[in-house]
């Protein structure tokens, strides 16, 4: 006689039988949703995948809010097409989700995300913007802790050089110095470090922008060579082959050119070459500097000339734009550079077009070029030559 | 005598209280690209409390204009501190609430904005089934009436990021089953046409040696000898020319010199003849369209050198051509000669493109202030002044009774009641 207390052979199997069933839509669900995000995923360029993609995003926002988790990793994705498609799901859910009357937000898993630096930035800010709607409290209290994140760097600094006119305010002027060096040394951006370094100014704490950003403001210049019209860029000439500083060599109109040492006034290390080499048009100047590096390493170069230029590293041909009548505006052409440990060359050309067709243009001739990080920051790089002792004295 | 059932009778009534199909503003300066919208009826006065409809908060900024369909107003905008962020309004036009919200991630902003613009400055366009919706960033959108979204294309992954020191604003064009978009910019410009239902490319015409520029491209219809249909052709200006093009294929057909090395404003078309200009201080050039190669010399009617805009496109009204420039000052030119009728001052500076009915031509200055003028006659005559309080940079749209304003914080519609 079977004991009561033990369910039978046949009751266990109709048991399983029965978990199975209860199971099996919430496999397949798990499996569609699987399915969905993977068909997403192959989305791309010339609108591959679009009408697989549409259907999918149909399907995702059946879900309810508890694949949320998935679809912020999914859209944790440098194929911006697909995270907008996931997006567009995210969204609907996120909406549907905040018009009910007790909506189940995961906050802490936002928390989480938004802290985690690993994810993409643009992703980390939807989650915020998310969290802001439900827990506004939060990002006020984090804010000022991330001074060093490549995503909020710039939201950090902005509270931090508020919290610092507020101790100016209150009359603590040295936590005020403290708290805005903080904000300088953390910035990235120019307009964020200039208005940090005017208030240092005032407060009698200069600070150096050219060293935070890594600008190379010392050259040796030499120019102009002949460039008749738009050739400049195409023409060759010696320093190309070899600079030799101690070299003379027949310049524009037949005047003989020599390298002369030079340093920009300018607080982001615009030179300008009409007043550095010769206010002259249709032609060619070359700027040269030697750098040390502490350590061997990959930087990136950021540039810009009016008109066109080309940038060697150590002889090695890093950055080249043929752009006439661009303008020189600050990062306006960003290229990865190598650095090796100690002294480091660079070469730069810039060529000068012909007058502006309206007399009243004028025609600027001006570099700048800048070493630094991915961020923006220094790389601490150190201008070795020229020496300062170079320089003419005014 | 047949009658018609007295429901059709309603059906026939309500719909001609509401719209005609060809009332509707569905792309960059209206039904024919010209900013002249014939039939409508809207007020000549206005105030922030006269003649509104309603006003409706926008998020972000934009340059770009409302287009229509039906009851729905699609308006771009882009947040100027984050300027990847995207968005597409669908707006009621009767009751302007918003219907519904789209949100993207743009690929490229382009670092160097400035003020007046942002990354929504191109004006989307519509064909009834979809909007497509373009940005500077790049990123070129195709969604249902309903904001769904049909297919991207990230042009800056795909071809390069722009470069642009104002972003771009050239608005897309719609022709057969094409959206054509003109990318001229600092890098590698071209003009690309797009299968509208598959977002795949149909042609890229690469345009080496074309600058930046903003205008934005347009169609003209072309007689050609022994055909009974005229052809379309595709207009673009660009840097130091307008060219022809095929739009079925990108091949370039004829090409007029003069243009200033930056265009942004779009030509005007009347009477089969191409009205366009650059500047500052650019000609304003009439040109008979067709022909091969080269036609400077034998496809110019006339040139007039005074008065040419940097940033607002002209419009043409009977006889008479208008140019407001970047500084208020006013030319009306004779459209046959290009001789000029008259000129004025305006106050304040202008960005937004001036718009007209078939009796009255709108000038909205940054301030937000419009001047109203008579049009078809022969000289100045003001009809009124109006302001609404907040800057504008955007054209206007108008359908059959409303004139839409986009200000920097709403759009605005301005109605009778």
């Amino acid at each position: 006689m079977p004991d009561p207390s033990h369910p039978t052979v046949s009751k266990q199997i109709l048991l399983r039988i029965l978990l199975l069933c209860l199971l099996q839509p919430l496999t397949i669900a798990a499996d569609e949703v699987t399915e969905a995000i993977q068909v997403i995923a192959k989305t791309g360029d010339q609108a591959r995948g679009s009408e697989s993609a549409a259907a999918a995003v149909k399907r995702l926002t059946e879900e309810d809010i508890s694949i949320v988790p998935r679809l912020l990793s999914a859209m944790d994705t440098p194929n911006i097409v697909a995270a907008n498609w996931y997006r567009q799901a995210y969204e609907i859910i996120i909406e549907s989700e905040l018009g009910k009357e007790n909506p189940r937000i995961p906050v802490e898993l936002l928390k989480k995300f938004v802290l985690d630096r690993k994810h993409q930035g643009r992703v980390r800010r939807l989650a915020w913007d998310l969290l802001d709607r439900v827990e506004p409290g939060f990002r006020q209290a984090e804010t000022p802790l991330l001074l060093d994140d490549p995503e909020f760097g710039r939201d950090a600094v902005e509270r931090t050089m508020q919290a610092a006119q507020q101790l100016l305010d209150d009359g603590k002027q040295q936590e005020a110095i403290a708290v805005y060096l903080r904000a300088f040394n953390a910035s990235r951006l120019d307009n964020q470090i200039r208005a940090a370094a005017d208030r240092l100014g005032q407060l009698g704490e200069p600070v150096n922008i050219i060293e935070h950003m890594g600008f190379l403001h010392r050259w040796y210049l030499l120019g102009p060579f002949d460039a008749p019209g738009f050739s400049g860029y195409q023409m060759s000439f010696p320093p190309e082959k070899k600079v030799d500083l101690a070299a003379e060599y027949t310049g524009k109109d037949g005047t003989p050119i020599r390298w002369q040492a030079s340093q920009s006034a300018d607080r982001l290390g615009q030179l300008n070459l009409a007043t550095g080499i010769a206010p002259v048009k249709e032609a060619v100047g070359y700027a040269y500097a030697e750098v040390h590096s502490p350590r061997e390493q990959d930087v990136q170069l950021r540039c810009g000339a009016d008109d066109n230029m080309t940038v060697w590293i150590n002889g090695k041909k890093t950055f080249t734009r043929l752009q006439w009548l661009n303008g020189t505006r600050l990062d306006r052409f960003t290229s990865p550079a190598h650095l090796e440990e100690g002294i480091n060359t660079i070469l730069v050309k810039i060529c000068q077009g012909p007058q502006h067709k309206n007399p009243a243009v004028p025609n600027n001739w001006s570099m700048q070029l800048r070493l630094c990080d991915r961020t923006g920051g220094s790389v601490q790089v150190r201008i070795s030559r020229p020496l300062l002792t170079e320089l003419p004295k005014p | 005598m047949r009658h018609f059932p007295s429901s059709l009778c309603l059906v026939i009534l309500l719909a001609g209280t509401m719209h005609l199909p060809g009332q509707e503003w569905t792309q960059w300066r209206g039904p024919d690209r010209n900013g002249v919208q014939p039939q409508a009826v809207i007020p000549v006065e206005w105030s922030g409390t006269k003649n509104v409809q309603w006003k409706t908060p926008l998020p972000g900024m934009g340059i770009s204009s409302p287009i229509t369909w039906q009851d729905r107003i699609f308006i771009a905008a882009a947040e100027r501190q984050r300027p990847d962020q995207l968005h597409l309004l669908c707006i009621s036009r009767s009751t302007g609430s918003v219907l519904w919200h789209r949100r993207w991630w743009g690929t490229a902003p382009t670092r160097f904005h400035s003020s007046k613009s942002s990354m929504a400055s191109p004006t989307p366009v519509t064909d009834g089934r979809s909007v497509y919706a373009f940005y500077g960033t790049g990123d070129l959108f195709c969604v249902d009436l309903e904001g769904n979204q049909q297919w991207h294309r990230s042009l800056a992954t795909e071809y390069g990021r722009f470069e642009n020191r104002f972003s771009a604003t050239s608005s897309p064009l719609i022709y057969e089953d094409l959206v054509i978009l003109q990318c001229d910019h600092y890098g590698p410009s071209y003009l690309l046409a797009i299968d509208r239902r598959t977002g795949k490319d149909s042609w890229k015409q690469d345009r080496p040696g074309k600058w930046l520029s903003w205008s934005s491209p347009r169609l003209i219809q072309v007689n050609k000898p022994g055909k009974g249909q005229p052809d379309s052709e595709l207009v673009v200006t660009g840097s130091l020319s307008i060219d022809g093009l095929d739009p079925r294929s990108g091949t370039p057909l004829w090409t007029v010199g003069g243009m200033r090395r930056e265009c942004i404003p779009t030509p005007v078309i009347a009477d089969g003849v191409l009205y366009a200009v650059s500047g500052p201080k650019g000609p304003s050039l009439a040109i008979r369209p067709g022909g091969r190669g080269d036609v400077t010399g034998s496809h110019v009617i006339w040139e007039n050198l005074r008065g040419a805009p940097f940033v607002p496109s002209p419009i043409l009204v009977g006889d008479y051509y208008y140019l407001v420039d970047d500084q208020g000052i006013t030319t009306c030119l004779r459209v046959d000669n290009g001789e000029r009728v008259w000129q004025k001052r305006l106050p304040g500076a202008y960005t937004a493109s001036p718009v007209a009915t078939s009796s009255h031509i709108y000038f909205t200055s940054e301030s937000g202030e419009t001047t109203v003028i008579k049009a078809h006659v022969s000289t100045y005559e003001q009809v009124s002044r109006n302001e609404l309080g907040e800057a504008v940079f955007a054209s206007a749209a108008v359908t059959s009774r409303q004139l839409l304003i986009r200000t920097t914080g709403h759009l605005w519609s301005i109605s009778s009641p």
